[in-house]
């Protein structure tokens, strides 16, 4: 994964996996703490003790009827975030969902960048119109702070049986997502 | 700034639309977003497609996304299902294939 924004697609892709039907994501840029923060939160089927230590193993996949013998997305996610000084931490319970919180040193030279925030949320809300997006932006330094919120609930019963690909629907969420990504200075993370 | 009001007048729009043509999807896509798709380049992919079907238009087109299918070798995967035709699997895609494909 070149970027932290490729990191939270493959994340996101894990809970709708795991059956979510809600997920929140939360991005905090908090220039005062010198730490970027990656919130995901779902109410999917969640892991037990011994599963969620699993996940963080390269050698392990949820995936067994597969010839597949890794999963490596958790692990470099982690490896990517404590290799800056960051930390990964996650936490589950079967049949509740699972929250996984990730720490980056902001100022540290090699931290990956954020990168491409808005594609990898516009393909996650309309690839997945059966789930319900919470998307929370969060700028924070010494002057100010500005926040995004992003409700894909809201839209969905303003639209009705009218689908997430309708043409002007997906610039509608890009246009919305670009203003909230702009005004949250996240273009350049 | 994009309000909710914004919406209610693409859905008064899509209404119309789906009055004209009955609603009715034609042709579902869907992107492989796998850890090794993801790698591979298959958010692009979701991307272009999303921006195609804005530009030409497409009413009767549905994107979707899914997990990996062990095909990791020939990321990233589309599958391409058209009514009342077999599915229909590609490999190794890319933007300028996205642009390519139908018309």
């Amino acid at each position: 994964m070149q970027d932290i924004s490729l990191h939270l697609l493959d994340i996101i892709e894990n809970s709708v996996r795991a059956e979510a039907k809600s997920i929140k994501v939360r991005v905090i840029n908090n220039v005062n703490k010198n730490r970027l923060r990656i919130i995901v939160e779902d109410d999917g089927t969640g892991m037990d003790s011994h599963t969620l230590e699993k996940a963080q193993d390269p050698f392990y996949t949820s995936k067994e009827e597969r010839i597949k013998k890794v999963g490596l997305g958790i692990p470099l996610f982690k490896q990517n975030a404590e290799l800056v000084g960051g930390s990964f931490k996650m936490a589950s319970e079967p049949g509740f969902g699972t929250v996984l919180t990730v720490d980056f040193t902001l100022d540290h030279i090699d931290r990956m960048p954020l990168g491409n925030l808005k594609d990898t949320l516009l393909g996650s809300i309309i690839g997945h119109p059966e789930v319900d997006f919470f998307i929370h932006l969060i700028y924070r330094d010494r002057a100010a702070e500005q926040c995004f919120h992003f409700d894909t609930k809201a839209i969905r019963e303003e639209l009705g049986d009218i689908p997430l690909t309708y043409p002007d629907v997906i610039e509608y969420i890009d246009q919305s997502l670009l203003e909230g990504i702009q005004n949250t200075n996240m273009e350049d993370v | 700034m994009k309000t909710l009001a914004d919406l209610k007048k693409i859905r008064e729009k899509a209404q119309e639309d789906m009055k004209l043509r009955g609603g009715n999807v034609r042709i579902k896509i869907v992107v492989g977003m796998g850890t090794s798709g993801i790698a591979m380049g298959a958010r692009e992919v979701m991307k272009t497609f999303l921006e195609e079907i804005a530009a030409r238009n497409l009413t009767d087109v549905l994107v979707t996304q899914t997990g990996e299918k062990g095909l990791s070798s020939m990321e990233p995967v589309v599958d391409l299902i058209e009514e009342g035709k077999p599915k229909v699997t590609y490999g190794n895609m890319n933007p300028d294939k996205v642009k390519k494909s139908g018309g």
